[in-house]
């Protein structure tokens, strides 16, 4: 069956060939070196691989299109990221300039942010997110929007329709003018999510009359309380006030209601119990811009509140018992200045200066508390400055520093220094090397949360160091740039939340990580034919993540060992064929095994996960008159239906398929 | 159009090797075993929402351990957060708290003989099983204001006790039980400081014991019908307390409720546990290290009977379980290391030295003797 798709995936396109005459884009000139990027090792991603499908989360982008380590507990929930080796609250997110991780948990759960709604989206690995802001021990995620380019009104609407109940819904009206520009866009997203899965963690037994047993058998289940029903609606706003001065907002809410999916070894009738998390998010930010010939200026404000409501309880009736209730608001308000002074072509200056005062309030009931978590207040202040030397046309020379203060805490200053030299100037041929010391504040659950919260964490903190070449070439049918970076990063003072004989956890500064490895990316362009374009992307990364900390007894094997749930190496590679009217993509990732024990052991059978390569493939076809665009897409997930689970007892869809319709006007 | 076939070509070289690579999980094989003689069940709890409690046998004679024995036998797994395990006329009862299973195994086999899950009961998350008779057996929970009822020859629900705790505050928890004569007694764990009494004949709750300390933890009976109760002592801490974190051991005669011993104990970085002796008149507990008393004895002696071990640099190992041989009294000790990795097993005699040591399954909490 397997070997019938892949031929039948291949041979789709043949007869369809030389049906339409199309215009192809031109290629674009990638290797334009700025003093802002001295040294910095970023992926880009744009948004033509953003706005793929309607149905994808940033989780499911970063997975497909990047090096990062995407820990998913399955579709639509919980999805965190981790950058070389690193812990989800080691990588920071901005959208639009503001830091939106959780001030209670330190992360970001990227399934809440449709690709849809980010236009670019900049990954900033290790040092090099001290570019943006402190506190990225494995890096940053810059997720940006971006101005509709067409003049006048423009409506876009797609449905989807998948497999397991899914329907998403997105619909985009703008308009723009000479000076005027708005966006509003709206994305829901609902799913029964119910697929079904043979559960290879049960065994169902047959018995005879007699009640002898027969045999046994592994049970065709489907995913429990999977369903999730998500709202978005983003506006934005921006306004040329002169040549010089630009007025930018953004608005961004969010109601979502997710069922959190049963264990595979959870014997429980969904019928009878109910899981749920629902919260409602709103994000806001406003910007002003000036831009001068040597001067740029911007100045930001913002506002967030997130209340996340998480219940377990029972639906029996004379048993009914809540299980776990828990409730947490937050609120934050950020101001951010910054102002680039170019003194000279080789020169530059930077500076800024922001301000987030987040409030938190937690309470919840479960086994081991009932009440207030904590209700908290803390502001959080930075400066930084950075400055940029390019005393040779080949060598350019950055430093960056930072100063973060939480509320009374003084967090010593974050150094960063980067350099790059053009080895060679016809392929841009570049070789780019940085150190930095960063710091990450612990979360207000890691020092608040009680029970168990610690106020005497102190922050973590590492060194990095990055070094690498990159190239970009650009002939007259083919482009290609690439990279290959070698890192070197020893993380201290690892918070780790364990339990305790209470039955809560609690956290602490335990351990001591030490993050190696290569990450390269190559990606090329190639116009093979009049209307015929190839575009191949691949990201390849070797990411050994080892605790050296000191084990906690001589019974502690888990020194030098592999960190639970990180891929020693991670792949992917994206392909697009497109011809005139037509599109073909075929996506394919894979990761190496992962642990989940500290020890790495691997002799019984939850003691590791096994690596897997997952392969989805898509073919649109676009149909365009005068005013009217219009394009079917088909795409089927799970290409050879593979068995896998990213994390223990969450088993995860096998092949499943989505059909889009896309109208622009 | 050789560029076209050329990309074809490398689009078919990419899906041949990811069709030949493609991982899935194995489906598990089912092992034989023929456990005949003495042996020890050792269960791990794993870690909570991870599915990987596991089983382990333990050979006293050969000295020899099989860990994962559960799904090698039955080709399925455990579940998630396993809490106690008992045994009863070849049989053993596994409460797998959060998969809201009690597997019923045989002990030489392992092979699954019956389940009882939570559907048409009232059982939410089992802790521990008492059996009241060869047909009745009883069923606490963590969250269930129900103590649940089954026949353990049937797995049979038959019924449910309401325990009418008020739910203002902390959970209907109930935790082990012991019997006495016609009562059944269970300690309440989660923000109480109660003992329920059952009238087993009856199937009904008849009263309740408050104790002076939060959190009882663990309990068994001695032969002279007295109830020995350990608490946690709640939690205190910067910003929030709930009791004073001081552990509290107490001895009370079954029948009247009447507190006969009550001693404070260092407040506990280990898993306060109490566990008797085969013929119940010697107590064993750990408060960080382990302790012996006779039933008799009016304290806690102060030098413990077993220092929980300690590594070259002079740390002790965090215990967190305990169990007695009942015809030897041999000791055994768990010690979670890290909380996820294997963890260790000491065995000593029931002088008190170390006979053996060896690993087993992640956060082994519950011992079970053949």
């Amino acid at each position: 069956m397997r070997w019938l798709c892949s031929i039948l995936s291949l041979m789709l396109p043949l007869p369809l060939l030389a049906q339409e005459d199309v215009h192809l884009d031109n290629v674009q000139v990638v290797a334009h070196r700025r003093l802002k990027d001295v040294g910095v090792e970023m992926t880009k991603l744009d948004t033509l691989t953003l706005h793929d499908n309607i149905s994808l989360s940033m989780a499911d982008i970063l997975s497909k299109h990047s090096t990062v380590f995407v820990k998913s507990y399955g579709r639509a929930t919980e999805s965190l990221v981790e950058f070389r080796g690193t812990s989800p609250s080691h990588t920071q997110v901005t959208w639009n300039g503001m830091r939106i991780n959780s001030p209670m948990l330190g992360t970001l759960d990227f399934s809440t942010v449709p690709a849809y709604f980010i236009d670019e989206a900049n990954l900033y690995h290790g040092a090099s997110s001290i570019n943006l802001l402190g506190g990225g021990l494995g890096g940053a995620v810059e997720m940006v929007n971006k101005p509709v380019e067409k003049r006048g009104w423009g409506v876009q609407f797609v449905q989807g329709i998948g497999s397991f109940g899914t329907y998403d819904d997105f619909l985009r009206l703008n308009y723009a003018n000479d000076r005027l520009s708005s966006s509003t866009r709206i994305v829901y997203s609902t799913a029964d999510n119910d697929y079904k899965y043979t559960n290879l963690d049960k065994k169902t037994d047959v018995y005879d009359a007699e009640g002898n047993w027969l045999r046994s058998y592994h049970p065709e289940e489907r995913n429990k309380s999977g369903y999730f029903d998500d709202f978005h609606v983003l506006q934005e706003l921006y306004y040329k006030a002169s040549e010089t001065d630009n007025l930018k907002a953004f608005l961004w809410y969010t109601h979502s209601k997710r069922g959190l999916p049963f264990l595979s070894v959870d014997y429980k009738d969904d019928s009878d119990f109910k899981n749920e998390q629902k919260y409602n998010t709103l994000r806001s930010v406003l910007q002003w811009d000036r831009r001068g010939d040597q001067t740029a200026l911007s100045v930001k404000g913002g506002y967030s509140y997130s209340d996340v409501g998480y219940e377990y309880y029972t639906t029996r009736q004379e048993a009914h018992t809540s299980i776990t209730n828990s409730r947490s608001f937050s609120n934050t308000a950020f101001l951010l200045a910054h102002a680039d002074w170019m003194l000279s072509s080789r020169f530059m200056l930077m500076g800024g200066a922001d301000f987030y005062y987040h409030h938190v309030k937690s309470n919840d009931r479960s086994p081991f508390h009932i009440g207030k978590n904590f209700d908290k207040g803390r502001p959080e202040y930075t400066v930084n400055v950075q400055a940029r030397w390019r005393p040779l046309d080949a060598f350019s020379l950055a430093a960056v520093v930072r100063e973060e203060i939480y509320k009374d805490d003084w967090v010593a200053p974050i150094p960063a220094l980067f350099a790059d030299v053009i080895l060679w100037k016809p392929w841009n041929l570049v070789l780019k090397a940085s150190v930095a010391r960063n710091y990450r504040y612990p979360s207000m659950d890691d020092l608040y949360f009680q029970p168990g919260g610690n106020p005497d964490l102190s922050p973590e903190k590492g060194f990095t160091y990055d070094a690498g070449v990159e190239f970009a070439v650009q002939k007259k049918h083919w482009t290609l740039r690439g990279n290959v970076t070698a890192f070197d990063s020893h993380i201290h003072d690892w918070i780790l939340w364990t339990p305790n004989t209470k039955g809560f956890w609690e956290p602490s500064n335990v351990k001591k990580v030490h993050n190696y490895g290569l990450e390269s990316s190559v990606e090329g362009s190639w116009l093979m034919a009049k209307a015929l374009k190839l575009t191949l992307a691949a990201n390849f990364a070797w990411t050994p993540s080892k605790n050296v900390g000191e084990q906690v007894n001589d019974n502690d094997a888990s020194y030098g060992k592999q960190l639970c749930y990180v891929p020693k190496t991670s792949a992917n590679v994206n392909a697009r064929l497109q011809w005139r009217t037509w599109t073909l993509a075929y996506q394919w990732c894979h990761y190496s095994e992962r642990y989940t024990t500290t020890s790495n052991e691997v002799n019984y059978i939850t003691g590791r996960l096994k690596p897997y390569y997952m392969t989805d493939i898509s073919l649109e076809k676009t149909f365009r008159w005068r005013h009217v665009e219009c394009a079917v897409k088909g795409v089927c997930n799970n290409l050879y239906s593979t068995r896998y689970v990213t994390v223990l007892s969450r088993p995860m869809p096998r092949r499943n398929y989505e059909i889009y319709l896309t109208i622009k006007l | 159009m050789r560029f076209t076939k050329l990309f074809l070509y490398m689009l078919l070289s990419v899906s041949v090797l990811t069709v030949a690579c493609s991982g899935s999980d194995d489906t598990s094989e089912e092992e034989s075993f023929s456990a005949t003689g003495q042996g020890v069940f050792v269960l791990c709890e794993g870690n909570y929402n991870a599915g990987n409690a596991s089983l382990s046998f333990y050979d006293p004679v050969k000295k020899t351990v099989e860990n994962g024995v559960f799904v090698r036998a039955n080709g399925r797994k455990l579940g998630d957060t396993g809490q106690s395990i008992i045994l009863r006329d070849g049989v053993a009862y596994i409460a797998v708290e959060n998969s809201g299973v009690i597997w019923g195994i045989d002990t030489e086999t392992f092979k699954v003989k019956g389940q009882v899950t939570t559907a048409g009961t009232k059982i939410i998350n089992p802790r521990y099983v008492h059996f009241v008779s060869d047909t009745k057996a009883y069923v606490t929970d963590l969250y269930s204001p129900y103590i649940n009822v089954f026949n353990p020859k049937t797995f049979k629900w038959t019924g449910a006790i309401a325990t009418g705790q008020e739910e203002s505050r902390g959970y209907c928890s109930t935790e082990e039980m012991v019997q006495v004569g016609r009562f059944v007694y269970t300690n309440c764990w989660s923000y109480s400081n109660k003992l329920l009494v059952v009238d087993a004949e009856r199937d009904e709750m008849v009263r309740e014991i408050t104790l002076s300390s939060w959190q009882p933890k663990s309990m068994k009976a001695d032969r002279n019908g007295k109830l020995w109760v350990i608490t946690d002592g709640g939690y205190s801490m910067e910003d929030e307390s709930f009791s004073d974190n001081i552990p509290h051991l107490y001895r009370l005669d079954a029948e009247t409720g009447v507190v006969e011993l009550d001693q404070t104990l260092d407040t506990d970085e280990a898993n306060v546990q109490i566990e008797m002796n085969g013929t119940r008149d010697v107590v064993y507990l750990i408060n960080n290290d382990i302790y012996r008393m006779n039933i008799t004895d009016s304290h806690v002696p102060v030098r413990p009977f077993i220092e929980a071990p300690r590594d070259a640099n002079g740390r002790r190992h965090k215990l967190y379980g305990i169990g007695v041989n009942p015809r030897n009294g041999d000791v055994y000790v768990a010690d979670a290391v890290d909380y996820g990795q294997s963890g260790a097993v000491y065995r000593y005699d029931a002088s008190g030295a170390l006979i053996d040591q060896f690993r087993v399954g992640i956060n082994p909490n519950h011992f079970a003797f053949k």
